[in-house]
């Protein structure tokens, strides 16, 4: 029972920190740098559904798509005005960290400041009876999360592998001056990670917004945990982080069962730490450029 | 009244100039990437708390165990770290800033958690205490002085050079026989001391400390003073000091509510922060580039 439950909420909060992860992932294999503004995006994408749809009272399919087209646009725009000017000028990974840090605390200001500190939420579906699956409840708005994720993801993986772009992505994300020899312009491909790693996390934003609430610093805390599912994984690998996702949601349910429930949070951090400290390139990854030799 | 804000306002200058320049002489002088220093901050400030309030030592033994054992994290750090470079060691030194505050929110028994430790009495020398903020403010400007001078002659030391030299050329001291660890772990040690007296002098200021006062916000916060006032220049660490801290409080007389002031506050760090990283890298007073 208690474990049916532990299950289901491991793979429902996995599915979202892997929805963050792959999107950062994405973005940090394409362009060799740490995205933190990424989790702003998501919070951004919450904000835009709860305007559009609470406030100004447009359809909540439209508000939804017309979310994720302002979830890629603002990824875009961080990427030309902040990042690009930066790589052009081949400033290290350590700036553009630094840099990514202070838009993130921009952007989650800002938001602070339109919609101010109080949480938000949408009850687009109502509250809904939960649904008795081997022992554990869960409610037709987290079975949809994971659905949506796994169709997602597995779209993302074809997109990634089968497609001519995707496929160009990652001949980029593996050696950027070799693809540049063969045609392939970097530029649009660095667009493109942002904008399709964007919309992803827009998605979460959505989904976090229909099932639980809204506050303007979600942002941080949800790049926190992506980011650590990213590392588990392996912060270069797409599939590998998205894997990292689950094992860090599953590693944080069936902690409190070790634990007081307070230290939730903690376990994400400790796992990080250890993780950097010990196996950065995570578990699926390569060693490559990550530490001294 | 306004003279109360000044002195206020000052003794914060003065506070995180220590904090600024100690970050600075791990950061720009030794090229250790440190995004945990707030951590280091929050230790100095809960030790010298816990240590006064629960255990009843004076304040300045109080004050230098703070150091010390900050210090003690410093190479804690600097060794777990050691394998580590680039963006990953700014990572990890994050994720040890992580560990850090969640040990604070999470550890109840210690540190009271999210409740924070209210009452801190002002510091007290053999009977003599300090009654009022102008006392305080004479009592931060004489340890700051101390503090940075020490520094400012570390930076000009020889030891200053080596450590210059392993941030420039670590694998070119080491063929000249230089054990750059060890280099850089004094060097760690050395900056978290000064952190974590910086954090007694706040905390026994603010009287009132809790895990949010050293948070990621704050990290941008100390970035920002230093990455404006240029990399390994102290001169630059203190005038940026005296920029960062006061810029904000022009806020003050636009009367916009109190509820604003906060994040509008930090989005002025961060808008300073990207300008400097975009346009001028050296900062005000650098002398070498951030890469």
């Amino acid at each position: 029972m208690i474990l049916a439950q532990l299950i289901a909420n491991s793979i429902i909060i996995g599915s979202i920190y892997a929805l963050v992860a792959a999107g950062f992932a994405l973005v940090y294999s394409t362009n060799k740098f740490m995205h933190f503004a990424h989790g702003v995006m998501v919070a951004f994408s919450g904000y835009m559904l709860f305007l559009m749809f609470s406030i100004l009272g447009v359809n909540f399919y439209i508000s939804c798509f017309i979310t994720l087209i302002l979830a890629g646009l603002l990824g875009w725009i961080s990427y030309r005005v902040v990042y690009e000017p930066l790589q052009k000028r081949k400033s290290s990974n350590v700036i553009l960290l630094i840099a990514s840090l202070g838009l993130l605390i921009l952007l989650e200001n800002t938001l602070m400041i339109f919609f101010g500190p109080d949480i938000k939420t949408i009850n687009y579906f109502g509250i809904a009876k939960g649904i008795d699956i081997l022992g554990a409840i869960v409610t037709p708005i987290q079975i949809a999360i994971i659905i949506i994720t796994l169709v997602l993801l597995v779209g993302l993986y074809f997109f990634m592998n089968k497609s001519k772009i995707g496929r160009n992505m990652r001949a980029v994300a593996d050696n950027k001056e070799l693809t540049s020899i063969t045609g392939i312009n970097y530029r649009s491909i660095a667009d493109l990670s942002f904008i399709i790693g964007s919309v992803l996390a827009g998605i979460a934003g959505i989904l976090i917004a229909i099932e639980q609430n809204l506050t303007p610093a979600m942002g941080t805390g949800l790049i926190i945990k992506g980011f650590t599912g990213a590392v588990i994984g392996s912060i270069m690998s797409v599939p590998g982080s998205i894997i990292g996702s689950y094992i860090l949601g599953f590693a944080e349910n069936f902690g409190v069962w070790f634990l007081p429930s307070e230290y939730k949070d903690a376990i994400a951090f400790i796992l990080l730490f250890i993780f950097l400290l010990f196996k950065p390139n995570g578990l699926f990854g390569v060693d490559k450029g990550v530490r001294n030799k | 009244m306004i003279e109360a804000y000044l002195i206020h306002l000052l003794i914060l200058v003065g506070i995180y100039s220590v904090l600024a320049v100690s970050l600075n002489l791990a950061l720009g002088n030794t090229g250790l990437m440190n995004m945990g220093h707030i951590a280091f901050f929050g230790i100095g400030a809960y030790t010298s708390v816990i240590f006064t309030k629960d255990l009843g030592v004076p304040f300045f033994a109080a004050f230098l165990i703070a150091g010390l054992l900050t210090s003690v994290f410093g190479f804690i750090l600097v060794y777990a770290t050691r394998k580590l470079r680039g963006d990953y060691l700014a990572l990890a030194t994050l994720g040890f800033s992580f560990v850090i505050y969640s040990l604070m929110l999470n550890w109840s028994s210690v540190t009271r958690g999210p409740l924070g430790i209210p009452g801190i009495s002002k510091p007290c020398f053999f009977g003599l205490c300090i009654a009022n903020n102008l006392q305080y403010l004479i009592f931060v400007l004489i340890i700051s002085a101390i503090s940075i001078a020490i520094m400012y002659i570390i930076v000009n030391s020889s030891f200053g050079k080596l450590l210059a030299a392993t941030r420039d050329d670590d694998i070119g001291l080491r063929a000249l026989g230089k054990n750059t660890f060890m280099l850089k772990s004094k060097a760690l040690m050395i900056s978290a001391f000064f952190a974590g007296i910086a954090g007694s002098l706040f905390a026994h200021y603010i009287t009132y400390i809790d895990p949010s006062s050293f948070m990621l916000s704050e990290v941008i916060l100390i970035f920002t003073i230093v990455i404006v006032g240029g990399i390994a220049s102290i001169k630059g660490s203190i005038v940026s000091t005296f920029l960062i801290i006061l810029i904000p409080e022009l806020l003050r007389f636009l009367n916009i509510p109190s509820s604003v002031l906060g994040p509008a506050r930090q989005i002025i760090y961060a808008l300073i922060l990207l300008v400097i990283v975009l346009w001028r890298p050296k900062g005000l007073f650098g002398k070498i580039d951030l890469e």
